[in-house]
Formats: structure tokens, sequence, C-alpha cells
């Protein structure tokens, strides 16, 4: 079953790179949010069951409903809801995408080791190269946002992959997870003016 | 061993019907009865062929060709347990390129008649050919390493009886990919619409404006056993082969009744993509079944 949740995870990165309206990125967060909590619940099988819990209450309540609201939100306010028309096209996104699962497998492959799980290893490394494709080749801070959550997410599922023999690593990634919850609302939640079109600055 | 040739025949009777009822149902109209097409097809059979006079030869044998090249790929499929009329290792490389030959001789036909409109479309219907093959090529890619044959038939047959846990993965992404490859080669909605009356927005009915009669007939017909044969290939995928021959023939007709649904729903209530939006969409598929390669290669240990 935690395979079918995995290869459901990687096709979601897949669809980051050909979509290119704001909606569809905060569906997916969503999704990847509610699909990294059945990986949670399938695989931490060894973790207490209050620290379960937490995992799983974390993934349902911050990852699948709080992150996206504020992104639905922010994305009213400011009025922008597709990608610059700047940011590189999708099918040439989708091709470095691509080439990047190419490299997280063979990477995946050289740190093959008895404690992790390859396919977690290489699907982990795949977000994380996802989410740094989507930083750098878009022009909105918002998408460099976005792109900023699929690395957050990359560092749960690693997270998930040692899971069982270092459950604080899982603590790690939960921390990251509310530390950008905070970062949203802070810089782009609450200080923002509504129609200021400061969400719609390019990054230089 | 006649029976899949056969059956994909029958399916092809009903299944483009299936799609325009489906379709009028869907847009609140009576529309016409499940044969129409097959109707008009008998129509224009009955016609004579107009050629222009500034076409050749190639005009004229293009629609054969892309006939017989879809019946030649009919014999390759299998049915249930039995073989198909055809079978050796890597036969699914042939079935891939006898129906890129027969949509290549449709484009240089299509350039064939020197108009501008006809050289855009074939442009167009090349270059969406082409980013569909590795979709095709990578799940069937994966089918053979998930079995470990390289024949329709044999893969098939083994499909259900690996004893991994896995297959419904393959299964699922299998049908997914089958059938928007199936809309993609057949120029359906989201990338064409057969149903376009603008030259600048179609791909594949502008490569065939020219066309009349007789020969518009074989490219029809072409088209509806193009369809039953993708059916066919997503039946194969998701029926297990030892099952009882008759249980399979009634499931067959299903598969390809419910295949046709799909289709006329998907084009009911899908919007068709902007040109330009095409490639990135069909890449999107490749991707897809790079996904399902990669976990085969994981899931398997077949990476060393």
């Amino acid at each position: 079953m935690v395979n079918y949740l995995i290869v459901l995870f990687a096709i979601t990165l897949m669809y980051f790179s050909s979509a290119d309206r704001l909606v569809t990125y905060v569906k997916l967060i969503a999704l990847q949010g509610l699909l990294l909590c059945g990986i949670a619940i399938f695989e931490l099988k060894e973790v207490n069951t209050a620290n379960l819990l937490f995992i799983v209450a974390e993934t349902l309540i911050f990852k699948t409903v709080v992150l996206p609201y504020l992104l639905n939100r922010i994305i009213r306010r400011s009025g922008v809801t597709k990608v610059h028309r700047l940011a590189m096209p999708g099918f040439y996104l989708l091709i470095f995408s691509i080439f990047g699962l190419l490299i997280s497998v063979i990477l995946a492959n050289i740190l093959i080791n008895p404690f992790i799980n390859t396919i977690y290893l290489a699907v982990a490394l795949f977000t994380l190269v996802t989410g740094l494709l989507l930083i750098v080749t878009h022009r909105l801070i918002i998408s460099q946002l976005i792109g900023f959550l699929i690395i957050e997410n990359a560092v749960f599922m690693f997270s998930l992959a040692v899971g069982n023999e270092m459950p604080m690593l899982i603590n790690v990634g939960i921390l990251l997870d509310i530390f950008v919850g905070v970062l949203i609302l802070g810089f782009f939640g609450l200080r923002l003016k509504p129609h200021t079109n400061e969400l719609t600055m390019l990054k230089d | 061993m006649m029976a899949g040739f056969v059956l994909i025949m029958i399916a092809a009777f009903f299944v483009p019907g299936i799609i325009l009822r489906t379709r009028s149902i869907a847009s609140g109209r009576k529309g016409p009865g499940l044969f129409q097409p097959v109707k008009d097809i008998m129509v224009l059979l009955k016609k004579g062929s107009v050629f222009s006079t500034t076409t050749g030869l190639i005009f004229q044998i293009a629609p054969a060709i892309s006939l017989a090249t879809v019946l030649c790929a009919m014999m390759l499929l299998p049915f249930a347990e039995q073989k198909a009329l055809l079978s050796f290792e890597g036969d699914f490389v042939m079935f891939a390129y006898l129906l890129a030959l027969g949509k290549f001789f449709t484009i240089i036909a299509a350039l064939d008649t020197g108009s501008s409109f006809e050289g855009m479309g074939a442009s167009r219907e090349a270059l969406f050919s082409m980013l569909v093959e590795p979709a095709f090529f990578i799940l069937l890619a994966t089918f053979a390493m998930f079995t470990g044959y390289t024949s329709f038939s044999v893969i098939f047959n083994h499909f259900y009886i690996t004893g991994n846990n896995y297959v419904m993965i393959y299964s699922i992404i299998g049908v997914y990919l089958f059938i928007q490859i199936a809309m993609v080669e057949n120029s359906r909605v989201p990338v064409d619409d057969p149903k376009t009356h603008l030259e600048l927005t179609m791909i594949h009915e502008v490569m065939i404006l020219d066309y009349s009669g007789f020969d518009k007939a074989l490219i029809h017909s072409g088209m509806y056993l193009k369809f039953a044969l993708y059916g066919s290939l997503i039946y194969n995928l998701i029926v297990p082969a030892g099952w009882n021959i008759f249980l399979q023939t009634g499931l067959f007709l299903a598969v390809q009744s419910s295949f046709a649904i799909v289709i006329g729903v998907t084009e009911s209530f899908r919007a068709r993509n902007k040109m330009n939006k095409n490639p990135k969409f069909i890449l999107t598929l490749s991707a897809i079944a790079y996904i399902a390669f990669t976990v085969i290669l994981i899931l398997t240990n077949k990476l060393a």
C-alpha cells in the first residue's frame, strides 16, 4: 500500500512541473499532505502511538488544511492566478524534471544502505530536485514559496524513510513545517496590504 | 487465434457509435443510432473518389496503406490465453511502428496536396505522434521488465501470474496511459477535436480534407479500428488471461463499451487544450510512464 502512495506522490511532482495555475499548485500541495499522512500511518510501525498520532494530526491539519488555506488566501488577496509569463515553459521544466528523476534514482542507488528504503530515498531526492527546479525557473515569489514547501515535503519524506530508527528526524521535519507556516503568515499573510501587487514582484 | 482479430473488428462497429451517443446524451440531444458511423462508411464506400490534379500517387495509396497497417497491428494483439495471429519477441516494437507507418503515409499524403493548411496539420500531427511515442514505449518496457517477456501474447498471459504484489500499480497507470495515448493517437479531445470547423485549429481533420468517397471511408474505418485496437490493449491489461473464454468475450465487449463511454464523457466535459499546451500535456504522459518504469526498477531490484 505504501508503494501505491509513493507512486502517486511522485506523479503529483510531475504535475507540479506541468501545471501553470497557482490554484493547481495549492491543490497539489494539499494532496501531497494527505499522501504523506497515509505514508506515515503505513510506514511508522515502531514509533510510539502518541508520537504517531501527533505526526498524523500535523500532516492532516497543517499540511493538508492550514497551509493550502493560507496559500489560497494569499492568491485571492493578491489576485495573481497564474505563474509569471517569464517563467520557464512547462515543457522544458518537465524535461528537466525527468532528468531530475533519473539523477535521483542514480544517487539513491549510490547511497543504498540497509537502513533506508531505496524507493523513499529516490522519491525524496526527486521531490527536492522538483522544489529546487520550481524555485530556480519561476519568477514570482509565491511560486518560490511553493517550491520551498515542496522541499520541505522532501525533508519529511526522507525523515519517514529513516523514521523507525530515528524518530527525532520526523520531529525536525515537523518543526520545519511550523516554521514555514509562520513564515507564510508573517511575511505574506499579515503584513501584506491588499492590491498593492507585492506578491507579483519578481524575485530580482 | 483469430478470436482477438474478429472481436476487435466487431468492437470497431459499435465503439464510434457509443462515443457519438454518449456525447449527444451528455449534451441533451437524442443523437444518432449506434451504427450511424458504420452506415456513413457504407454510403462513402459506394461512392467514387475525386483526386485533385496537384496530387500524386502517394496521396492515392495512403488511405489503403493506413488501413492495412492498422489491420496488421491488430494481428499482433492476443485475446485471453490464445496467442496472437502473429507473435514474436519484441512484437510491441513492430506494433508501434506499424501504426507509425500508417501515420507517416497520411502525413506525406497531406504534404502531397500542396495545401498550406494540410502541411500545418501534418506538422502538428508529426510532433504529437513523436511526443506520444516515448510514453507508449516506456509503458511497454515497464510491462516487459515486470513480466520478463517482450511479446504481447506472453506479457499479457503472465501479467497477473507473476505473483508480484504491485501488479495493480501497473494496471492502473497502464489503463490511464493507454486511454490518454488512444486519445492522442486518434486525434480526440483534449489534444484535437474531430468536430472543429476551422482549418487553423484542426490537426488530423485538416490532413484528410482532400479525401472523398471510398478513400475517406478507408481512413474513417482505420480510425475506428484503431479505437478498438487500443480498447483491446486496455482489456488485455485489466482482465487476467486465464479466465473462462465465454466470460472473457462478454467482458471484452463490456470493456470496449466502457472505453467508448469514457472517451465520450471526456469529450463532453473537457475543454480542448490550447495548441501550445499540447506538447506539455503529452510529455506529462511520458513522465508518468517513466515514473512507473523507475518504480519497477527499484521494486524488482533490477537496478544493479
